[in-house]
């Protein structure tokens, strides 16, 4: 044992006073959090203003100790590389324990006593204290060349890492950081459960909820005492006590705070977050005025538009090898070309109006090789027949098509299915069938169609509109 | 002899020798062209020189006959893709009252006839009509009010059919003006000045977008008739005037009797092939005249001699109303079927939309309501609440609100003081430009809400108020144009319809 301390610790006298003050400072700072409870309030200001550094200088001992491993392992053929992690890691040690001071002064300094950040606190601890016992392990190791003891407490160091920036992350981003955004699929595996009941408050309230204040109010950290992501957690409030009293958003301080002027102390979301939409408070709003239930599906007065994700239009090819006979077109007489927009790649629009009663099937085959480049196609009041289907079935970037008041029956409306944008379809005062139109639903980046005055929606019987009476006096 | 590009019938390209016309007159002509040939070649230099004066540098440059007749206005494309193609404009002129239709207020009821508080007031400047009243009475609306739709919309008992729609309507009760009579506000509504001689905003879209259509103008104006009962402001061509801009631009109106387009009927015995040789002439002559002074003008009304005589086929298209369905009658109402009613013109707007027509401003007056609010207010709600209904519900059924943009709005409010005495039963309003309430609906606007608040007297904006800037600049978004880049340099200026104080698109009004 004795020689194994012989091997560990420096051979100079002076050399091992200062280690032994380091290790027994380290101890201490490490025991601090034990020693100085987080109370949950504000204390002095320096504190916060040195804490506020944290997040910057966190970053030094994670690009240290990320480095360790990979010098460590890189030694194995080149052994410049491993004598160098033995001073990269001693670095390591005293940005761990300064990152870990700035932190504590910030979590302390700011009265900030959350689950999240107590997780976090600690994490830094444990992480810090298993750097320093790698760096009191890795002289035998080093000298032996050889055992596990060492390589296991890297691997134990870089999980407490992974853990402690992970925790971090999510205090200063909100825990749904990087779920937010991930596909489908991975995020049933990854992050399962969430909001599953279709009352307004979880369709509408708690979303607004998650993305404006939990990163602040939330399991990570909560101000003020106020977690805001649960139901039961929002109603219960805060240390001030409740955010929310039912029915009357007048009197809840919550709605009180997201509606002062945002240049306001007391505004929320605070430290220049975006405010809430007007739309999302007046959600609020009536959620809280009618009794901020957790079950009721709908509100009076809130109109939720129920939307279907919009069908993103793709760029159009280069058609300028075209132009000239777009222009020359619009000189003319009868059908015309024009650019959507003066961005070429939002595509072309066809007009037909000037020549709508002579414009047939044959005419619209012409434009077979402007096919991909056109976007929205103004058929209505033209001579096409179910016939031009073929022709526009190879308008590949189609998102609107007019047919109103044409003699298209509708057979041969599937062909139309491939046309992967087409969103847009107006088949008024048309021919279509009811039988024709169910087809309709095989092109499936529809979100509107319209079969006005048609056999299959014939136009709604003859209904008076009300008339005002004669006297509504208050 | 060279074709004019516009006079595309080769047929019957003629010289105004060729006329069948009285002879002396040939021979006069033919003097003068003589003569004019002489003079007019000799004084070319002193006539550019007075043009040059007259229209500024960009004549010689050639500027001006970019946006001209000439073809020039075939490559004019939205800044961006719009939401809207076009837009249908129902202009409320004389002030309608925000307090009684839209902006419900229902504390007032219990503040019948007490004074309006002097700090609500503030140290605004009233008009004439009422600056000598000895108090302000507060007059609360003599109509109850009807939650409708989804939104859950106040609307007063005046507007039962708008009630069904407001779940489509863009409502925005804080419009603010800064004019306070009539001239200057309608002006500055639809031209985005007080004073007179600025394109409107039908001229702008006209000029920034160009037409979808070659057979009827790009801008229409539908006048309804009068309705003696009201209290009718005038309104005049100068609203619809292209004010810099080239007169193609200007809008063109529709009578609202007899023929819509006064003298477009050839004459008996004239046909149309006789028209024709006479307008290939008079183009002709108006070519020379353009080669001779290089007034642009000229261009334009080539253009519009060109323009009328299409008109001579598309507008009787356009006003045979004989083939549509029974459903229009029972959605518009049997006031439809009247020429020049608001309910007709309304209809009439439906159709031109079909036909490719960009912008359509129709005007409905007597808004203006100094007194017997409680007489006059249901005689005009009781004409504008269903056509306004019928037309929004039909763009929707036909699928055509998706790209037309509807705009409701007149050129300021209305006091919550009475003017004049107040009674139980009766009170009169006067003009109020702090707040008042205006409404789109269609393409790109988000439907079902309801934008800006007001105090509780409806007297002033007190969140996400709407300038007049803001208004147009939002109307222009919608139709795919940046109200920064649509400009026109004129008297050394960048002249834009937001005018040079900065103007905004108010986000919270787009869908």
């Amino acid at each position: 044992m004795a020689e194994r301390a012989q091997r560990i610790l420096p051979q100079k006298q002076s050399t091992r006073i200062v280690w032994a003050a380091s290790l027994g400072s380290s101890l201490l700072l490490l025991s601090l959090p034990w020693l100085v409870r987080l109370d949950g309030h504000p204390h002095a200001d320096w504190q916060q203003f040195l804490g506020r550094f944290h997040p910057l200088v966190v970053h030094v001992p994670i690009g240290l100790l990320v480095l360790v491993p990979l010098l460590e392992a890189g030694g194995a053929r080149r052994p410049a590389l491993r004598e160098a992690a033995g001073f990269v890691l001693a670095l390591a040690v005293v940005s761990c324990l300064v990152a870990l001071s700035l932190g504590f002064l910030l979590a302390y300094g700011s009265g900030n006593a959350g689950t999240g950040v107590t997780r976090h606190l600690w994490g830094g601890v444990v992480l810090t204290i298993v750097v320093l016992i790698c760096l009191l392990a890795r002289p035998q190791w080093y000298a032996q060349g050889a055992g596990y003891a060492y390589p296991t407490l890297l691997a134990c160091m870089m999980i407490a890492l992974v853990w402690t920036a992970d925790q971090g992350g999510a205090l200063t981003h909100g825990s749904n950081y990087l779920t937010q955004y991930m596909p489908g699929g991975m995020k049933r595996v990854l992050a399962p459960g969430g909001v599953s009941s279709a009352s307004f408050y979880a369709m509408h309230v708690h979303p607004i909820l998650d993305a404006n204040c939990a990163s602040c109010h939330g399991e990570g950290q909560a101000k003020g005492g106020l977690r805001m992501d649960s139901y039961e957690l929002l109603m219960k409030g805060g240390q001030d006590g409740p955010v929310i009293v039912a029915g009357s958003s007048a009197k809840s301080v919550l709605f009180q705070r997201i509606t002062l002027p945002p240049d306001h102390r007391q505004f929320m979301p605070a430290d220049g977050k975006p405010p809430l939409q007007t739309e999302e408070i007046a959600w609020i709003k009536a959620w809280i005025d009618q009794g901020a239930s957790p079950t009721l599906t709908k509100l009076a007065g809130v109109a939720i538009r129920e939307e279907l994700p919009a069908v993103l239009s793709e760029p159009v090819g280069n058609y300028s090898a075209l132009m000239p006979e777009i222009q020359k077109m619009e000189t003319g007489q009868g059908a015309k070309l024009k650019q959507v927009s003066a961005n070429p790649s939002d595509g072309l629009v066809l007009f037909t109006v000037d020549a709508a009663s002579t414009f047939d099937d044959a005419q619209l085959a012409q434009f077979q090789r402007f096919a991909p480049y056109i976007v929205e196609a103004e058929l209505g009041r033209t001579a096409v027949t179910d016939a031009s289907f073929d022709t526009l079935k190879q308008f590949t970037h189609l998102h609107a098509l007019h047919l109103e008041e044409t003699k298209v029956t509708g057979a041969g409306l599937a062909r139309l299915a491939s046309l992967s944008q087409l969103s847009y379809l107006n088949l008024s005062g048309t021919q279509v069938t009811a039988a024709n139109a169910a087809s309709l639903n095989s092109i499936k980046s529809l979100r509107h169609v319209y079969l006005y005055n048609t056999p299959a929606q014939p136009a709604p019987a003859a209904s008076r509109a009300p008339q005002p009476k004669e006297k509504n006096a208050r | 002899m060279k074709q004019h590009p516009l006079c595309t019938d080769t047929e019957h390209a003629a010289h105004v020798l060729d006329l069948a016309i009285p002879v002396h007159l040939k021979q006069e002509w033919a003097e003068l062209q003589t003569r004019r040939h002489f003079l007019g070649r000799a004084g070319k230099v002193l006539g550019w020189a007075a043009a040059a004066s007259l229209l500024g540098d960009r004549a010689l440059r050639g500027d001006y006959a970019a946006t001209g007749a000439q073809g020039g206005d075939s490559l004019k494309v939205p800044n961006f893709a719009p939401k809207a193609k076009r837009a249908i404009y129902l202009f409320m002129s004389g002030g309608p009252s925000q307090v009684d239709l839209w902006d419900y207020k229902p504390n007032l009821a219990a503040q019948f006839d007490k004074d309006l508080p002097d700090s609500v007031r503030g140290s605004q400047q009233l008009t004439g009509m009422t600056t000598g009243q000895a108090r302000f009475p507060i007059a609360p609306s003599h109509w109850a009010f009807k939650r409708y739709g989804q939104s859950g919309t106040w609307v007063s008992n005046l507007m039962p059919n708008m009630g069904r729609i407001v779940d489509d309507l863009t409502i925005i009760k804080s419009t603010n003006t800064e004019a306070i009579n009539h001239e200057p506000a309608i002006m500055l509504m639809n031209t985005g000045n007080m004073n007179a001689g600025k394109p409107c905003l039908g001229s702008w879209l006209a000029y920034g977008l160009g037409s979808m259509n070659d057979n009827l103008p790009t801008f229409m104006v539908l006048q309804t008739k009068l309705n003696t009962t009201e209290n009718n402001q005038p309104v005049s061509s100068r609203l619809w005037s292209s004010g810099f801009l080239s007169s193609e631009y200007a809008g063109v109106g529709l009578r609202s009797s007899g023929d819509p387009v006064l003298y477009l009927t050839d004459p008996n015995g004239v046909d149309r092939e006789v028209r024709r040789k006479m307008l290939n002439a008079v183009n002709e002559i108006n070519r020379q005249t353009y080669e001779e002074l290089g007034d642009p003008e000229t261009n334009a009304r080539i253009a519009q001699y060109e323009m009328a005589y299409r008109m001579q086929s598309s507008v009787p298209e356009l006003a045979d109303l004989s083939k549509e369905p029974q459903s229009t009658w029972d959605l518009y109402g049997p006031d439809a079927k009247e020429p020049g009613t608001f309910a007709y013109n309304c209809l009439m707007a439906r159709r031109l939309a079909e036909r490719g027509v960009r912008f359509t401003q129709v005007y409905k007056r007597g808004w203006d309501m100094h007194d017997n609010v409680t007489k006059v207010l249901p005689i005009i709600c009781g004409e504008t609440d269903r056509g306004c209904y019928a037309l929004i519900t039909d763009l929707k059924q036909r699928g055509m609100l998706d790209d037309t943009l509807v705009i409701w709005a007149g050129e300021f409010g209305r006091t919550v003081y009475s003017q004049g005495g107040l009674t139980p039963d009766n009170y009169g309003r006067d003009h109020h430009p702090r707040c008042y309430t205006t409404w789109m609906a269609g393409g790109g606007v988000r439907a079902g809400i309801t934008y800006g608040e007001t105090d509780d007297f409806s007297y002033n904006v007190v969140k996400d108020p709407v300038t007049v800037r803001d208004f147009n600049a939002t109307i222009l978004h919608c139709l795919g144009i940046d109200h920064n880049k649509l400009t026109y340099q004129f008297q050394g200026l960048d002249q834009k319809l937001t005018g040079p104080v900065p103007a905004s698109v108010v986000p919270g009004l787009l869908a």
